[in-house]
């Protein structure tokens, strides 16, 4: 199976094929990798890359990968490479982008706009208190206040839908 | 000695005192909020009552629902921890009147050490080094020249009134103060109604080191030497190390004796801290005092051997300290990583939320006071602490070396954890030499790790893509009809994300 690593802008292919219990081949960038890979812990991998011992926590949320290691995080999005040739022949789906979500299970303390309203694109739209911090979610287009979902002093979920900007 | 001890706390420190008091004998009372069942703290003491909602300010804070759970469980004594009601004079005053010992300071030690300008004046009074200046308003221009001639500069002109960084202003020169005393007085004037301004020395590239002292009520103190908290990160410590490396027998001797002067003149009785500004020629200042058990005192035990909370439950209840001056010896060096639920890489966003799995970390010389448990929900309500990682080396490099393997050991997942940050803090370079000041964490050290170079992209890379291949294969599986004579095994299906977890 083929997929596409994108690392600050640059896309490397990387194919995976299964060539025993846990063990894989991978080629990218020329060469070939033959890894032992076990899911032990949750989202923690014990990798043995060669024969060098690795504990990985792979962290996954639509693409964008977070992976510690050492106490050092890798960010890249990573994607099937049929999944990118749809994603690119739909051309820029700014839709998903523009929806502001909670990051964390908390409050809403403020909303800094109303529907209707014109923002910029990093402009503060709502502010959620999670354990005695208050953290301000900002928009990530241009555009216009489409709906906003929740309500001043209302207990969010994490990932829970806050405002959509158009 | 108490036969019973109400802790008016929850998450570690609650979890530590039960420890102390478990060890002594002394039967132990958890409080916790409605979100607090399942907490730790709860699970480990011998009674537990409910005391409210989840907001601290409807349980933890309110002194009438303390008060009334320490009667009805028949403790004898309530022990504040840190935080919530530890530094309340009015709760100190409301135990001292329901007939229960309040573990900590006096009502009257609390307020003269919680206000600043009393605090300086009492300890100033009693020999203790302050940082030097003015505390009252001073009137004339000319006395602004004058004073600022006395102490020399770079000097500090401070707002009365003030607070946010309003009305600051440093002066680095004689040149600039005329300007500077108009622009800090205009300040003032919009800003609080009130254009007083008083004069402190600029203490550049401070350190902060404080004095961990013990009194009892017969008169005796003891102090325990110094803890090294320059390390932090917008103003709040999150490393801490005993001994610091710039701190001299002589030095710690006579920091010591003037800590022990400072909680003299206040009547202080029980464990406190006394906080010291050091400059770079090991100049130190009185800052304040902690009139509590501090989140850091660990470091302290470790080096000493004293255990400070049964030292404070002692004094509390009217005991001789145990030990004297010539007793306390320090061994070796200890380094404190507190370890909370944010994301080190989203600018320390707080992460609350459940711990999937959790693998604490052990061997030689490491100490884990943690709040918390595997399949915990840390609530969005209080303090995002998950434990504070000790440990003990022979010596600086040693504990350092144990402190860099016990968080590799140390997986917590679920929430996203700052032990990656104090991974990436015990490899620079600054920190091991021991070269760094309160501004190191914020000017130094993250505009060094923006310029470092990551060694394992290619494993994050593989690793992630073998993750998803997984993932894909296991879906397929699922989607697929289980065909005539293919059993379906529990056992496959039992570890696919999203199927129910057999217990």
């Amino acid at each position: 199976m083929n997929y596409i690593a994108t690392i600050e802008g640059r896309e490397i292919k990387v194919t995976v094929e299964e060539v025993g219990a846990a063990r894989y081949r991978v080629t990218g960038e020329g060469k070939e990798h033959l890894v032992d890979a076990h899911q032990v812990q949750d989202s923690v991998w014990s990798v043995l890359y060669g024969t060098d011992s690795f504990e990985v926590d792979i962290q996954g949320r639509d693409e964008e990968y977070e992976v510690l290691i050492d106490g050092d995080c890798y960010k890249f999005s990573l994607m099937n490479e049929q999944r990118k040739a749809l994603t690119r022949a739909g051309g820029k789906s700014a839709a998903g982008k523009a929806l502001v979500t909670s990051p964390m299970p908390g409050k809403v303390v403020k909303l800094l706009v109303a529907e209707g309203e014109q923002v910029q694109a990093d402009q503060g739209v709502i502010v959620v208190e999670a354990m005695k911090m208050e953290n301000e979610l900002k928009s990530a287009v241009t555009g216009t206040v489409k709906e906003v979902f929740v309500k001043d002093g209302e207990v969010v979920e994490s990932g829970a839908k806050l405002i959509l900007v158009e | 000695m108490f036969r019973k001890i109400l802790i008016a706390n929850r998450g570690e420190i609650a979890v530590r005192v039960v420890r102390a008091c478990q060890e002594m004998g002394i039967r132990t009372v958890a409080v916790y909020s409605e979100v607090d069942r399942h907490a730790l703290h709860v699970r480990c003491a011998d009674e537990a009552h409910l005391i409210g909602p989840p907001p601290a300010g409807e349980s933890y804070l309110v002194i009438d629902k303390i008060i009334d759970a320490a009667k009805r469980s028949g403790a004898e004594a309530i022990h504040p921890g840190y935080g919530f009601l530890a530094e309340n004079p009015v709760f100190a005053e409301r135990c001292e009147k329901e007939g229960v010992k309040l573990i900590g300071p006096s009502a009257h030690a609390m307020r003269t050490m919680g206000s600043k300008t009393l605090a300086r004046k009492t300890v100033q009074a009693a020999g203790v080094p302050v940082v030097p200046g003015t505390v009252d308003p001073i009137a004339t221009e000319e006395e602004v020249f004058r004073v600022a001639g006395e102490i020399g500069f770079p000097i500090m002109l401070k707002a009365t009134a003030g607070g946010g960084g309003k009305g600051l202003r440093l002066v680095r020169g004689e040149e600039d103060l005329r300007s500077s005393l108009r622009m800090a007085k205009s300040e003032a004037k919009s800003a609080f109604s009130d254009d007083s301004v008083y004069i402190e020395k600029y203490i550049e590239n401070p350190r902060h080191v404080e004095i961990q002292i013990l009194g009892d009520r017969h008169g005796n103190y003891v102090h325990l030497g110094e803890r090294e908290c320059s390390i932090q990160r917008r103003h709040q410590k999150v490393i801490e190390e005993s001994p610091s490396v710039v701190i001299t027998p002589q030095v710690r001797a006579a920091m010591g004796k003037v800590a022990i002067d400072a909680g003299r003149a206040a009547d202080y009785e029980g464990v406190g801290t006394v906080e010291f500004l050091v400059d770079k020629d090991v100049n130190f200042y009185f800052l304040e005092m902690n009139t509590r058990l501090q989140v850091e005192h660990p470091v302290t035990e470790m080096v000493t051997g004293v255990d400070i909370v049964k030292e404070q439950i002692r004094i509390a209840a009217g005991e001789k300290l145990s030990l004297r001056q010539e007793d306390v010896k320090q061994t070796g060096h200890a380094i404190e990583c507190r370890v909370y639920a944010e994301d080190p890489d989203r600018n320390f966003m707080p992460c609350p939320g459940p711990i999937t799995s959790l693998r604490t970390p052990g061997g030689p010389g490491v100490r884990d006071d943690s709040g918390v448990f595997e399949g915990f929900e840390i609530p969005i309500y209080y303090d995002p602490i998950i434990s504070k990682l000790v440990v003990w080396g022979k010596d600086r490099q040693e504990a350092i070396a144990r402190m860099k393997r016990a968080l590799g050991e140390y997986i917590v997942t679920g929430v996203k954890t700052t032990i990656p940050f104090h991974i990436r803090v015990m490899n620079n370079q600054h920190f091991l030499e021991g070269n760094f000041d309160t501004n190191f964490i914020d000017k130094v050290f993250f505009r060094e790790e923006r310029e470092r170079e990551l060694p394992h992209f290619h494993v994050a890379v593989i690793a992630a893509a073998i993750q998803l291949f997984a993932d894909e294969r296991k879906q397929a599986v699922a989607r697929r009809p289980v065909e005539a004579g293919e059993p379906a095994s529990l056992w496959k299906y039992s570890s696919r994300p999203g199927m129910p977890k057999f217990r």
